[in-house]
């Protein structure tokens, strides 16, 4: 995520007219509003964070009232083991959506790109709409899908003689049936990502390897995937992101259960400081998904300057 | 499009007997796409399928076990219900004006600081936005506790500003747009400021009428991106009258919990969704060339 893996080539660099100093003011004057707003309620929350996991007070209490508390917070947090399978279960939450999306997304991706089909305007149009849709609302569609008896998903297990695997209901089947629909929501937004990946592949490499004789699928290990790398790890990235900050489900669906089965960081965070007050405790929490996440964003870093 | 959507448009057809008309022949590779094309279609499609005939059902007919796969009696009245059990239309109100606000203002504020970024030199500039993008890729939830102590602290808990406030920049949107000023000619902006116009007309009227498309999208992307928080108004917010939609819809999930209320709170799932499912479909060319321009770098 360095300047130089993203920054758009001729970004620049030489110009025959500086323009520096020219008009101090109207750069100031035009950066303030989103400075002094990202500034104030993304940046300094951030720092205040790490602040506020190492002090303990309730959630408005003043900062200037609130109690030194070392990192009584950060050990009262990984000592319970309610908290630690907030982790865990994320860690799982996360990792199965990355397992289902990037391959589903990218046979999608294959498919729409496909030349001269019809109809894949249209589909692009279908598999994106999900996306727009509030996640609020899909939640609540699909825990009618999930529903144990009046559903339509057990209507057509049963049909065909599979058992019902109780979904939501079941510390077994909760969290994989929370991260189909997270997948369902999501793949229009990453089929598109990808077809852009797609569309950046020059024509000519896939006619070279037709005439040395590579196949469909050769061609497809060979070239599709390897000069797609970038866009892959993009994906991989963004679906990470999105996917550690689940909250809407669980929130509207599971309260955290069957026996903790879904219970995740972002709820956990939440309940604990809105429910039950400990702002420490929470924040201490959230530092913790920081981190994890800065470590992850570090080695997508590293993987974009590693070019072949 | 419309012509090219047709196959697709009815996935029960037969997308084979409606292409041999106009194509030469229909290769096996490419029945098995169009199989598979329509299969994903139908994957996508079925959820909100459900949904309408959920919010179509009469309740006797909502609690049938095995469920039903089409409303055999057409019922609006669900929608008629949604508006008395719940303050529905406050709360729709409330999510117009929640994200026409933070989309207008986000508009605002990335593109004055985009074109400054774009076309200014200054030292610490490409550390001061890279700073800024990072901020892109910070889930909300990390800053809740902070967040919710300044408004406290501000007295913004529980009001329309306070819910709002957070929202008014966008590191996505300063993102966005410099990528197209920097397209916009160095020498369109210096003709004009030769002219005399200042730098604030420079941008009004130079460059914002050149930025439509990405203006577009990035209004879309803020209003869709905002109508659908949760999260924040659900945490900063005590009175009902003040929630927007997705708040009223949680609570109308738990309002009454049985079968027969299913097509009540289906129908404000519908109600709830449309407006940000017909600007997708009226921009959805500009927005996916948005999502697109934002992913290939």
């Amino acid at each position: 995520m360095t300047a130089t893996a993203v920054l758009p080539k001729g970004g620049g660099a030489v110009r025959t007219r500086r323009r520096q100093g020219r008009h101090p003011g109207a750069a100031s004057a035009f950066l303030s509003p989103a400075v002094v707003l990202i500034g104030a309620f993304v940046l300094i929350p951030m720092v205040l964070t790490f602040w506020i996991s190492f002090h303990t007070g309730t959630m408005s209490t003043p900062l200037g009232e609130m109690q030194w508390a070392g990192w009584s917070n950060y050990t009262d947090v990984f000592r319970d083991p309610t908290h630690r399978q907030a982790f865990t279960n994320t860690a799982i939450y996360v990792g199965l959506s990355l397992l289902i999306t990037l391959p589903i997304s990218f046979l999608i991706a294959m498919l729409v790109y496909a030349p001269k089909l019809r109809g894949s305007a249209l589909l692009r149009v279908i598999l994106f709409s999900t996306y727009v849709i509030p996640t609020v609302a899909i939640v609540i569609i699909w825990s009618q899908l999930y529903s144990p008896q009046y559903g339509p998903l057990d209507v057509m297990l049963r049909t065909v003689g599979l058992p019902e695997p109780g979904w939501l209901s079941s510390p077994n089947s909760a969290l994989i049936s929370l991260v189909i629909f997270n997948v369902w929501q999501m793949i229009g937004y990453y089929v598109i990502l990808l077809v852009a990946g797609l569309t950046q592949i020059p024509q000519e490499v896939y006619e070279a390897a037709s005439i040395d004789g590579a196949g469909a699928v050769r061609r497809t290990t060979s070239i599709t995937i390897p000069l797609l790398r970038n866009t892959f790890v993009f994906v991989g990235l963004m679906t990470v992101i999105n996917s550690v900050q689940v909250f809407d489900p669980i929130y509207l669906l599971t309260q955290g259960g069957p026996i903790n089965s879904t219970l995740t960081i972002s709820f956990d965070i939440q309940r604990t400081a809105i429910q039950y007050g400990l702002a420490g405790q929470a924040s201490a929490m959230a530092a913790g998904m920081l981190v994890m996440i800065g470590i992850v964003g570090g080695l997508v870093a590293v993987a974009l300057r590693k070019r072949p | 499009m419309t012509d090219l959507a047709r196959p697709a448009a009815h996935p029960a057809a037969d997308p084979t007997a409606r292409t041999t008309g106009r194509h030469r022949s229909l290769s096996p590779r490419r029945a098995v796409l169009y199989a598979c094309m329509v299969l994903v279609a139908i994957v996508m499609m079925f959820p909100l399928y459900w949904l309408v005939i959920s919010s179509l059902k009469r309740p006797e007919e909502s609690a049938r076990i095995p469920a039903t796969w089409w409303p055999h009696a057409l019922d609006f009245s669900a929608y008629v219900r949604v508006f008395e059990d719940v303050p529905f239309a406050r709360s729709f109100m409330n999510s117009v004006l929640f994200a026409g606000v933070c989309a207008t203002t986000v508009v605002v504020t990335s593109v004055l600081a985009a074109f400054v970024f774009a076309k200014y030199r200054f030292r610490g500039r490409n550390a001061l936005f890279w700073v800024l993008v990072l901020t892109m890729f910070l889930p909300p939830i990390v800053t809740i506790v902070p967040l919710y102590n300044m408004m406290s602290a501000l007295g913004l808990n529980d009001s329309y500003l306070g819910v709002m406030l957070p929202w008014f920049a966008n590191a996505f949107g300063i993102f966005l747009m410099r990528q197209f000023i920097a397209d916009v000619p160095d020498e369109l902006i210096d003709a004009a400021r030769i002219d005399g116009a200042g730098e604030l007309r420079v941008v009004t009227q130079i460059v914002a009428p050149l930025l439509k498309p990405p203006i577009v999208t990035l209004f879309v992307f803020a209003a869709v991106y905002y109508w659908n928080n949760f999260l924040w108004p659900l945490t900063i917010l005590q009175s009902t009258e003040k929630f927007p939609i997705t708040v009223t819809l949680a609570q109308l999930l738990s309002y009454n919990t049985t079968v027969q209320y299913q097509s009540v709170v289906m129908a404000g799932v519908l109600i709830a969704s449309l407006p940000t499912l017909i600007i997708f479909l009226i921009a959805q060319r500009v927005f996916v060339q948005g999502i697109s321009q934002s992913g290939v770098k």
